[in-house]
């Protein structure tokens, strides 16, 4: 089996690549002076997976909504104990999380890597579930959901989803709904589990001090040829128009917390490096701390530092641009952003404005390569956009304002954007 | 290869470099201490994001910005945290490394500059603040505030704290009352301001891929400038005995309801039963495979996330669930039933060696962020000695089974606070 290594001609890092003969991708991304080495194993299967075609079945089968991430909780469990069990063992720092569109599993330890390594190989690789077992964890993720309902960061991104989305998975709540997960059994589980957790569908990486050859050692031992076939992911219609113009919920808080979201073109594939560049500097273009946007709106008394951000938010199926913070008047920040955006379209973005934000964006996005915790996830998210590390890197160096202005003409359309408002419950709570 | 550089600066200021090249950026921080008092926290605690938001040489919020992202997207913090009863007030500054940089500039030496600028010499006018910028940060510390209430699980764990805490200095809010911040002037915050480059207990740091010797020099002329008077004293009160414990309990419009239990410890740093106290609170709450963990959670299925976290500082230990609103007492039950088991010595030496394998590994893995080594030896500030990571591990190796059931018999129970849902199902 041969390594492939990839090298950032800006950074001045390599990392490697290996296609393993049981179906597997394996990245490593060696950190010779690092203490720790972060590894995570993962799948291409997440909360918007509950609709799917195996390429070796005819029919579609729709599973309960939450099922990928009730999965990821009871996959730490075997037969013979869970796996925090063995990772205590080795001291490793272990977790897992599931996202709309991966689940993955993670460790991060200074000593026994090796020996943190095989468990998480093995675990991930031995499901077990029961009655019993998926009963006392529906205990579990059900106070993880009412958590979340008590979240208004939560809240008022899934209420703005709901409100951009009529019918793509993304709008529904990662963990599904306490109802939802009450119809999930052990032989469900199996199902999804056989059909996401095929080797062919996962990809290994690892990040810090670790020599390329002892992973392949331990792989090969681990990880035997999967079954090779393929999975879709079946997802019914979206129109290009939003569901609705606004929507408003009332929580517990203090002052009212906003998300403005225009819903973008998005299709079959994912965006590509390029695109997904220009999105980004756009952006920082826009709305950054050093915008005339910004600066409008916090003269305005409109928006916080402490709470305004924004993002490029892309999946399989969906993308849109979001901007979120707290403010005593959503609708007048929502406002001031469709008319910043048509008065750059009007007047052009300036060139050293352009020039400033392409420095900003590269040199955060290279400082990110100082934290293998950052380069693991990167690298697996990647992968299952088919994108790669380093040419992001370059392409952000590479980008013309000519790109950015094009970005601008067909993103952030007025007629495809939603708000999204959390108010606070009425009369207005004063805290201690 | 890491190296740890100390020097003076002058009275009452020190200079700490931690140089390690294998990183992409660079980090410094200029760190502000002062005992903790009701009438003025709010003031020195506005500052620092204060002082962050102009210089003389750019002179608003934006120029500033425009600054930072020319600089590759530099960025630059004000933070405000209690070190037991200290108030602690940082600010800092992250760039790339100069070798990293597009066209060959130095952004350290450019950082270090801009960070006396506005520490220093803020753009003041008429002698004081500017009436803008002043509006901006009180309405903006205010909205901050306001924040903390919006995630229920830190707005718990600080109630638990300021009512466990009242009498002393930690129980007070790292910003004062909203009223308290609402109330000042901009003389009140240019007081602060001199009083803070004059009097406060100050370390400034270096961090990763910089030469510190540049550093060194641009603030050792500052403080050349300033001229310094006494350093003031900061100390802590670990309160070892409990009249009485406080109950508490507040009704809120919520769907999950939060218990949080308060104990003292009676052990704090630079005690040396520290370490088994510690070690008590990993195997207690403090892991995914310690007792509260495998108990509260995993057995009974009462909550998501029920955890311990001990205050070194302060010498008071945390318990923190998210519960339903009926199973608070049978939640609280277990907690202190899982704190007797450890007073009684009821656990394997598995569960010994697996806690000290978790706690050695995370003080290993934190030298690999720059924001973790910094405040590694930051909060050691106030101990006769400096320890690295290494060697706070052997010491952590070394706690002894009867060292550990001592420290979980110290621990008592202060205040359980609890927030209660009033959403129904």
């Amino acid at each position: 089996m041969s390594l492939h290594a990839i090298t950032g001609k800006r950074v001045g890092d390599t990392y490697y690549e290996v296609n393993h003969s049981s179906g597997l991708k394996i990245y490593i991304y060696p950190k010779e002076n690092s203490h720790s080495t972060y590894a995570i194993f993962g799948t291409r299967y997440g909360s918007i997976d509950n609709q799917f075609r195996r390429s070796d079945e005819p029919n579609v089968q729709t599973v309960p909504e939450g099922i990928a991430h009730f999965l990821e909780h009871k996959l730490f469990e075997s037969e013979d104990g869970d796996a925090f069990a063995r990772y205590a063992k080795t001291g490793a720092s272990a977790n897992a999380y599931t996202s709309f569109d991966m689940t993955c599993y993670l460790f991060s330890c200074a000593e026994h890597v090796k020996e943190s390594l095989e468990i998480l190989l093995d675990f991930v690789q031995s499901p077990y579930f029961t009655e019993q077992t998926v009963q006392k964890e529906q205990g579990i993720i059900g106070q993880e959901i009412r958590m979340y309902d008590d979240d208004p960061q939560w809240r008022v991104m899934f209420n703005l989803l709901g409100a951009l989305y009529h019918t793509h998975p993304v709008k529904v709540d990662i963990a599904g709904t306490v109802e939802s997960i009450s119809h999930i059994t052990p032989e469900l589980l199996y199902r999804c589990y056989h059909t996401f957790y095929d080797l062919h569908n996962m990809a290994l990486c690892i990040a810090g001090n670790i020599e390329p050859e002892a992973v392949l050692k331990l792989v090969d031992q681990y990880c035997k040829p999967a079954e090779p076939f393929t999975v879709e992911r079946v997802f019914a219609e979206e129109p290009r128009a939003i569901v609705k113009k606004k929507v408003t919920q009332a929580l517990s808080v203090m002052t009212p917390l906003f998300q403005f979201g225009f819903k973008e073109e998005a299709g079959n594939d994912r965006r590509s490096v390029k695109e997904l560049v220009c999105a980004e500097l756009l952006l920082e273009i826009v709305a950054s701390e050093a915008s005339p946007l910004f600066r409008e709106l916090q003269e305005a008394e409109l928006i916080n530092e402490s709470s305004f951000q924004y993002e490029f938010f892309e999946g399989p199926g969906y993308a849109s641009i979001i901007f979120a913070g707290e403010s005593k008047n959503p609708d007048a920040v929502a406002d001031r952003i469709i008319k910043e955006v048509n008065r750059l379209r009007k007047e052009g973005i300036p060139k050293e404005d352009f020039e400033r934000a392409q420095k900003a964006v590269y040199g955060r996005n290279v400082a990110a390569l100082n934290s293998t915790e950052t380069i693991a996830n990167c690298l697996i998210s990647m992968f299952f956009s088919n994108r790669e590390l380093f040419s992001y890197i370059d392409a952000l160096a590479e980008v013309t304002l000519e790109e950015i202005t094009a970005c601008l003409k067909t993103h952030m359309l007025e007629e495809y954007a939603a708000l999204s408002v959390i108010e606070p419950i009425a009369p207005m709570e004063d805290a201690k | 290869m890491t190296e740890i550089g100390q020097r003076i600066v002058c009275s009452g200021v020190d200079f700490q470099s931690i140089q390690d090249i294998r990183f992409k950026t660079m980090r410094i921080s200029v760190n502000f201490m002062l005992p903790i008092n009701r009438n003025d926290v709010s003031a020195y605690a506005v500052l620092p994001a204060m002082l962050c938001r102009a210089s003389k040489q750019y002179p608003d919020y934006t120029k500033l910005s425009q600054r930072l992202s020319e600089l590759y997207g530099a960025s630059l913090k004000a933070d405000v945290q209690k070190l037991g009863d200290t108030l602690l007030l940082s600010i800092w500054t992250v760039g790339l490394a100069d070798k990293f940089t597009l066209y060959g500039e130095s952004v350290s030496k450019e950082l270090a500059e801009l960070l006396c600028n506005i520490i220093f010499e803020p753009p003041f006018e008429n002698g004081t603040f500017r009436q803008n910028d002043f509006r901006q940060e009180i309405r903006q510390t205010v909205e901050m505030i306001d924040s903390e209430f919006n995630d229920k699980r830190i707005y718990a764990k600080h109630r638990c704290e300021e009512i466990m805490c009242c009498n002393e200095p930690y129980g007070i809010p790292r910003f004062g009352s909203k009223d308290s911040v609402r109330k000042l002037q901009p003389d009140d915050l240019k007081e602060a301001w001199q009083r803070l480059i004059t009097h406060a207990r100050i370390r400034i740091m270096t961090l990763g891929n910089c030469n510190p010797d540049l550093v060194f020099h641009d603030f050792q002329q500052a403080f050349v400038k300033v001229g310094r008077s006494q350093t003031v004293t900061c100390a802590t009160n670990v309160i070892t005995e409990v009249a009485e414990i406080k109950e508490v309990s507040e009704p809120l419009e919520v769907a999950q309801s939060k218990l949080v239990m308060g104990f003292r410890t009676q052990i704090a740093a630079p005690q040396k039963e520290m370490s088994a106290v510690r070690l008590m609170t990993a195997m207690f709450g403090g892991t995914p495979h310690s007792k509260l963990f495998l108990n509260v959670r995993e057995k009974l299925s009462l909550c998501y996330y029920c955890t311990a976290r001990y205050n070194r500082h302060k010498g008071i230990l945390l318990v923190e669930s998210g519960v339903e609103t009926k199973n608070i007492e049978a939640a609280k039950k277990e907690i202190l039933h899982q704190l007797d088991e450890m007073r009684q010595g009821n656990f394997t030496d598995e569960e010994i060696t697996s806690a000290k394998l978790s706690l050695c590994n995370n003080f290993r893995t934190a030298s690999d962020y720059l924001g973790a080594t910094e405040s590694w030896y930051l909060t050691q500030i106030f101990m006769p000695d400096t320890q690295t990571p290494e060697q706070a591990a052997e010491e952590i190796n070394q706690v002894t089974r009867e060292e550990i059931i001592y420290a979980a018999n110290q621990v008592t129970l202060d205040t359980v606070y609890r927030l209660v849902g009033t959403e129904e199902e």
